[in-house]
């Protein structure tokens, strides 16, 4: 009897949450696979094209030179967001005065949108003002001033600096938090047992918080391939598509050109390419700590 | 002997630790600073002396740039539709938390609300539009509201299981003992207690909400309708050489985010780590 009471309640507090995520993201996923395997524009009838459209993509300069900026993007993310939010949180772990003010000062950038740090990084660029390269100056580097946004050498890594910059925070939190909830003797009995503190870190520390530095990769890495904003607000991913992510391209392609069945395309390699990255990532750290 | 050694080579490498971090310090935090004190600057003062403090406070690029450029519309669109969201956002998934966490705990839709954390908003760019425009709803801030809704439901339900795990059974059968009904239960006991975790969801779904650019540039067309993020973008076109005006407009944009990053940091980070711990 009670068992069959409870079934209104159910759905009467489950259908509301149910049906919003059903028909705005569930939904739209399943179609966003379909028309990628369709030619449209929107307006006319979509016809079924299989994977042409993959075909076509593959095929394509554009896609290859979006596919390796967002590759050069997660790689560069890579080695300079973890190691660099690894060291700064293993140092505030470190009994330093005024952690939570640095903390609070790192983590700053993370919660500004992108739009608007995008929009303040154009202003440093700019060459007109030219805050990087008056800073250049100062420090005696005055010969690496350029016109950042624009040459074509600087371009696409000064496209990238904002977004790298922006993220670090993300990681020291994360890390810190990590060694925050690692018991206290091991880093001490490692000590008392003589070892340094260099040797501590690689030997007792970063196997300890192996698990989140697993975590912190699979961000880097997903938050890297879904790059959007800086590109296209600083460059609109110009000229061409020299400064364009995989995200990028495929809003070009979708709401400006109006093809949505490749635009969809390139959504798909974007998702299955997150997928396959963290489901491998987590797959290894499995393993790990099976052995 | 030893303690003199430890001394001095405690006191060096103290001395470059906080040189290190007070110059990370200043990189993560000077940009900022340059940019709110250029706000106060016109176009002459900015090229003559980039970093020198402005002559005299004035407003006039705050002035222009909120009712100029109507900025101060967009800012109101912005904040109409993130607290829509926070409060169709809240009271749905609490109210599905509700049952998935202490009436009927179903594996089969728990799973189905996390897959959406995998989701990137990008492969929902193109169907949305098609839907919103089959039901009548394009270029309306509504349409905004229902996405960043769906869009933000499972990482909320994630970090609101959390919160109602950690909340006593005995609670409801007291109650239940007592004559309440589910939904008295729910409303009475469950919601209140859970507030921190729902303060959590809530900071997290407004800055994504506010944050947001992508979403608003495919549904959103007429001037009138745009929110902040879009306003901010639009800026750079419109004012590209009035550099102390894009300078205040963007001070406008972060003013709510920073202060409410002050106000409620602990769940700020709670929310946006959330994410990471479930991977």
């Amino acid at each position: 009897m009670n068992r069959y009471k409870k079934v209104p309640v159910c759905i009467g507090f489950l259908l509301p949450v149910f049906l919003i995520y059903t028909i705005f993201l569930f939904v739209p996923l399943i179609q966003s696979a379909y028309y990628s395997l369709t030619s449209w524009n929107g307006v006319t009838e979509k016809v079924f094209v299989g994977l042409d459209n993959f075909k076509a993509l593959f095929e394509n300069g554009d896609y290859w030179i979006t596919f390796w900026n967002t590759i050069k993007l997660v790689i560069i993310s890579l080695l300079i967001q973890i190691p660099v939010g690894l060291i700064l949180a293993y140092l505030l772990y470190s009994k330093v005065k005024g952690m939570k003010i640095f903390r609070t000062i790192f983590f700053l950038p993370v919660v500004i949108a992108p739009v608007a740090i995008s929009l303040m990084f154009s202003l440093f660029y700019n060459s007109e003002i030219g805050v990087f390269n008056r800073i250049l100056e100062a420090i005696g580097l005055g010969s690496l001033a350029t016109n950042w946004l624009s040459n074509i050498h600087t371009l696409l890594y000064a496209v990238m600096v904002p977004q790298v910059w922006q993220y670090i925070g993300l990681y020291v939190t994360i890390f810190l938090g990590a060694l925050q909830s690692m018991p206290e003797e091991l880093s001490e009995s490692a000590q008392i047992d003589g070892a340094n503190r260099t040797q501590t870190f690689f030997h007792v520390v970063l196997p300890e918080i192996a698990n989140f530095t697993n975590i912190c990769v699979i961000l880097c890495v997903t938050g890297s391939l879904k790059a959007f904003e800086h590109s296209w607000i600083m460059t609109g991913g110009g000229p061409g598509v020299r400064s364009a992510y995989l995200g990028v391209y495929m809003y070009k392609t979708a709401f400006v050109n109006s093809d949505f069945g490749t635009g969809s395309a390139i959504t798909v390699t974007i998702v299955l390419l997150s997928l396959v990255i963290t489901v491998l990532f987590n797959a290894i750290s499995a393993w790990r700590e099976k052995r | 002997m030893r303690f003199f050694r430890k001394s001095w080579k405690y006191q060096v490498s103290t001395i470059v630790k906080y040189l290190f971090l007070i110059i990370v310090a200043i990189v993560s935090l000077y940009p900022f600073i340059w940019v709110l004190i250029s706000s106060f600057k016109d176009n002459n003062s900015i090229f003559g002396d980039p970093f020198g403090m402005p002559v005299k406070i004035a407003f006039e690029n705050y002035k222009e740039v909120w009712a100029g450029a109507d900025v101060g519309r967009n800012f109101f669109n912005s904040m109409l539709v993130c607290l829509a969201t926070l409060v169709i956002l809240i009271i749905i998934t609490s109210m599905g938390c509700y049952i998935l966490t202490r009436v009927w705990k179903s594996t089969f839709l728990s799973t189905y609300f996390s897959l959406g954390i995998m989701i990137p908003i990008h492969a929902l760019l193109i169907p949305s539009v098609l839907i919103f425009k089959k039901i009548g709803l394009t270029d309306n801030l509504f349409s905004l509201v229902l996405m960043y809704t769906a869009t933000n439901i499972s990482l909320s339900m994630y970090i609101m299981n959390g919160f109602f795990d950690s909340i006593p059974r005995e609670m409801d059968e007291a109650a239940t003992i007592d004559g309440c009904s589910r939904s008295q239960i729910f409303l009475r006991i469950i919601f209140p207690i859970a507030k921190p975790g729902i303060a959590t969801v809530a900071t997290l779904a407004f800055l994504n909400c506010w944050n947001d650019l992508l979403m608003g540039l495919v549904l959103i067309s007429s001037p009138q309708k745009k929110t902040l993020s879009l306003a901010i973008s639009a800026l750079k076109g419109s004012y590209a050489t009035r550099y102390g005006l894009l300078c205040a407009g963007f001070v406008i944009s972060i003013v709510p985010v920073v202060i409410m990053y002050l106000l409620f940091q602990k769940q700020v980070i709670a929310g946006m780590t959330a994410g990471a711990v479930k991977g």
